[in-house]
């Protein structure tokens, strides 16, 4: 008896402490955005300064039917149909969308970069073969969205929905077609209403560019961008928020301006970024300056360097000879006292770095698979802009600053990196706990876009200059403690950035929006 | 690797004389108050690996290993109540490239083992057990984290027949293993085909099945078994990607165990190989392990 007791005892205790251990919900929780009334409509958004259009009448809209025609009251019955009743699955898409057409389309962007970030595996025979446009799923796929690809990726997108936004606010306030809520009240939304005008639709405009860019830098998911297109067109006729010709005009528009914005995407050099032919002479000329050991891929078989002519890459907020002089000044020679103290910071941390020093490397490494450090900026700003309730166009606005500014961050960046061809840490024996990024060292990367974003979003949110300024030196801190940079490429690149970040800032000053 | 094999070796020849209890996966038990501490080194190398379903090998890693020392105390409760506690400090190299290694102390982990039915040779046992992470590892740096940083909950139910006469046994069991949800450093991840803006991974659960024959005699035990683990659900490594927490990650191995202990010190050695796999490394693995049983006085 005494036995069973001490067996039933043992029992209790197990049970109680496996209910402790287990919470049996696994489901994950993630942040949640929903839709806002924006603090300010921005009506005279319409002559703020575009960047690829020279002003909105560069493209055509239809002047829309009046709202008192039979065409208008025949479009409000079909949305009435529409609206009147939703599934699950319409409401979701409703909410979905309702958060924001251009704050939704930055993070589809940020999940497409994820999806293809992955560098290309080396064939039996020791190559790595080059992403193929016109055959985006074969292996490896294309693009092969590293940092400089993925930051041009939403330059490109940010640029097209500001310009696209602007002209369509042109529009709005041209025509000041009122919502159809407000032409009829039984109209049911499922959405709060503004004061702005409803057409073109500012959804459809957004989706219409979107949905042009990002077909461009990632051919292999139209399928998936179908999708998107057409979901968050519906949305809008689910919510009650936009009759079909609002959508049409909209997306006619945005098409237009994205056409534009592409064919400026098309010239900007970045069909020679990958031309490695030019990396010979980029040492040649690296060592006639006294660089006594090059960089060298670390990889087995050795892998080209990402994009070593992208740093030709035609800017957004500066000409090609500014670039030339924000270029940062040389690094200290090898073997010198101050490239020795950085090396020996290294070597110190590889053997004994501590939790904290693994934490920072980590959360900033958006390495391989991730959206990149870009977008990583990207989200900072969509959220900083969707907490102040901006509206459409001041959201693209901010994205657009802060993306360009990523952009320039890049070019410039890659500009330094193989113009001085510096070699990494991992040439001197130190190892890495990020996985080591394939290109010179300095300057850092992560360094030049982190002080270019935080000093845009610093000058657009006042109130948080010092938490965005803590980020990026902390993003930069964190390649230290990954290993895969000296000191000196982060306080360099940090310099720089800064630099980089204060043309956008002086942009958005003169842009007419006296923001 | 190969001095590993010269111990094993060594270890199986040494003469048969007392065996007592081990294992959450088997079904022998210590007698009541007598306590069997285990200190067992593990060797474990894989040079090819499952990237999806491609097995592929990967020159920026080379040969990739994982070495551990894990005490582990078993204690007899009564006969047919055994509690196995363990508590393993791990760390990962590689032969090639510059991930930077890993080692720390990983999880502690308890079993409960009851021997629910016996009847002639045959005997049913239950076995619980879980896991607590009690080292601050980082768990997303694969494949060189030591661990996963989830809590896990495992129940298995073990079928043992042993011939009185010759010491033959046949055990088979299975298990469903639960894990907790981690944390990683970074705030958002790529998994199952999408981003998710959030530091919480759903790390798959997992089952396991085995068969072990072999012979145990008074003193000395030796069988061959053959195992499959695998998660129940996850997703793949994407294309030259690095693996993830939520990869279902599974693996079919066989391998040799045996023991002996002709009185209170013993060693135990066992040797296993991964014959097929998704998502998880070749490994071929060893360990050796010194026993030493205290009786405490009735």
């Amino acid at each position: 008896m005494k036995k069973y007791s001490k067996l039933l005892t043992i029992s209790c205790v197990l049970v109680g402490l496996s209910a402790a251990v287990i919470s049996c919900d696994k489901s994950i929780t993630e942040p949640l955005r929903v839709g806002y009334t924006p603090t300010s409509v921005d009506d005279k958004a319409g002559t703020w300064k575009t960047y690829v259009l020279t002003a909105p009448t560069d493209v055509t809209v239809a002047t829309p039917t009046a709202v008192t025609s039979s065409e208008y009251l025949a479009e409000v019955a079909d949305l009435k149909s529409k609206s009147a009743s939703l599934t699950q699955e319409q409401q979701e898409a409703v909410v979905y969308w309702g958060a924001g057409a251009v704050y939704r389309w930055n993070e589809i962007a940020r999940e497409l970069a994820a999806r293809y970030n992955v560098p290309p595996a080396s064939t039996p025979d020791g190559k790595y073969p080059v992403p193929d446009a016109a055959n985006p799923l074969a292996d490896p796929r294309f693009p092969f969205a590293n940092p400089p690809y993925t930051a041009r990726a939403f330059a490109y997108l940010s640029v097209a929905q500001y310009d696209a936004l602007v002209a369509a606010w042109n529009f709005k306030y041209k025509f000041k077609r009122s919502a159809p809520s407000k032409a009829d009240a039984s109209v049911r939304v499922a959405l709060p209403s503004s004061a702005l005008p409803s057409y073109p639709s500012e959804d459809a405009v957004v989706a219409a560019a979107s949905y042009t860019v990002l077909k461009a830098m990632f051919p292999g998911e139209v399928p998936f961008l179908d999708a998107k297109l057409a979901e968050h067109r519906n949305s809008r006729l689910w919510a009650g928020m936009n009759v079909m010709s609002d959508l049409n005009a909209g997306g006619n528009l945005g098409s237009q301006v994205a056409a534009k914005v592409m064919a400026r995407a098309r010239a900007d050099g970045m069909s020679a970024a990958n031309n490695q032919t030019l990396t010979a002479a980029m040492i040649t000329d690296a060592k006639a300056r006294g660089l006594s050991e090059v960089w060298v891929s670390q990889e087995t078989p050795a892998r080209p360097p990402m994009l070593p002519n992208y740093g030709a890459v035609m800017n957004w907020n500066f000409d090609a000879a500014t670039k030339v002089k924000l270029r940062p000044g040389p690094p200290p020679a090898l073997g010198s006292a101050e490239f020795t103290t950085a090396l020996n910071e290294l070597k110190a941390i590889n053997k004994n770095q501590t939790r904290e020093q693994a934490r920072i490397a980590n959360y900033w490494a958006d390495g391989a698979g991730t959206y990149t450090p870009p977008g990583h900026w990207m989200r900072t700003a969509a959220n900083a802009a969707h907490d102040a309730k901006y509206s459409e166009v001041r959201m693209a606005r901010t994205l657009a600053l802060v993306a360009t500014a990523l952009m320039d961050a890049g070019v410039c960046c890659w500009d330094t990196k193989m113009f001085y061809y510096y070699p990494r840490p991992q040439q001197f024996g130190v190892k890495t706990s990020v996985g080591l990024p394939n290109f010179p060292s300095y300057t850092s990367g992560h360094s030049t876009f982190s002080a270019a974003a935080a000093v845009v979003l610093a000058s657009i949110f006042p109130d948080q200059a010092d938490d965005f300024w803590k980020k990026a030196q902390e993003a930069s801190d964190s390649r230290v403690y990954g290993m895969i940079h000296y000191r000196f490429d982060c306080t360099a690149g940090l310099a720089c950035g800064k630099n980089i970040g204060a043309y956008a800032v002086e942009r958005g000053k003169a842009d007419g929006s006296g923001l | 690797m190969k001095r590993n094999l010269k111990c094993l070796i060594l270890a199986a020849l040494l003469t048969p004389f007392a065996a007592q209890a081990q294992m959450p996966q088997d079904a022998i038990y210590m007698n009541k108050r007598q306590i069997c501490v285990a200190g067992m080194y593990g060797y474990s190398s894989w040079n090819q690996y499952w990237e999806n379903t491609l097995k592929r090998e990967n020159f920026n890693i080379g040969t990739h290993t994982t070495q551990s020392f894990m005490l582990m105390p078993v204690i007899g409760i009564t006969k047919r109540v055994n509690v196995i506690l363990s508590l393993p400090y791990v760390w990962t190299s590689t032969s090639a490239g510059n991930l930077m290694g890993q080692r720390g102390i990983q999880d502690a982990s308890a079993w409960l083992k009851v021997k629910a039915v016996q009847v002639g040779g045959f005997s049913v046992n239950a076995v619980v057990g879980g896991s607590i992470p009690l080292g601050s590892y980082v768990p997303s740096f694969l494949p060189m984290s030591i661990g996963l940083q989830c809590r896990t909950f495992t129940g298995r139910l073990l079928l043992n027949y042993k011939e009185p006469k010759t010491g033959l046994y046949l055990t088979a069991h299975g298990s469903y293993g639960w894990r907790s949800n981690m944390r990683i450093d970074q705030d958002a991840y790529q998994a199952n085909e999408r981003v998710y803006n959030t530091n919480e991974v759903q790390v798959p659960n997992t089952y396991d099945a085995a068969v072990r024959l072999g012979v145990q005699r008074k003193g000395w035990q030796t069988e061959f078994w053959a195992e499959r683990s695998a998660c129940l659900n996850g997703d793949n490594i994407r294309r030259n990607d690095m693996p993830f927490p939520t990869n279902n990650m599974q693996a079919t191995s066989v391998g040799w165990y045996a023991k002996v202990q002709p009185h209170n010190i013993g060693v135990n050695a066992r040797v296993g190989y991964v014959v097929d796999g998704l998502n998880v490394g070749q490994s071929t693995s060893y360990m050796l392990g010194l026993l030493y049983q205290i009786n405490f006085k009735k």
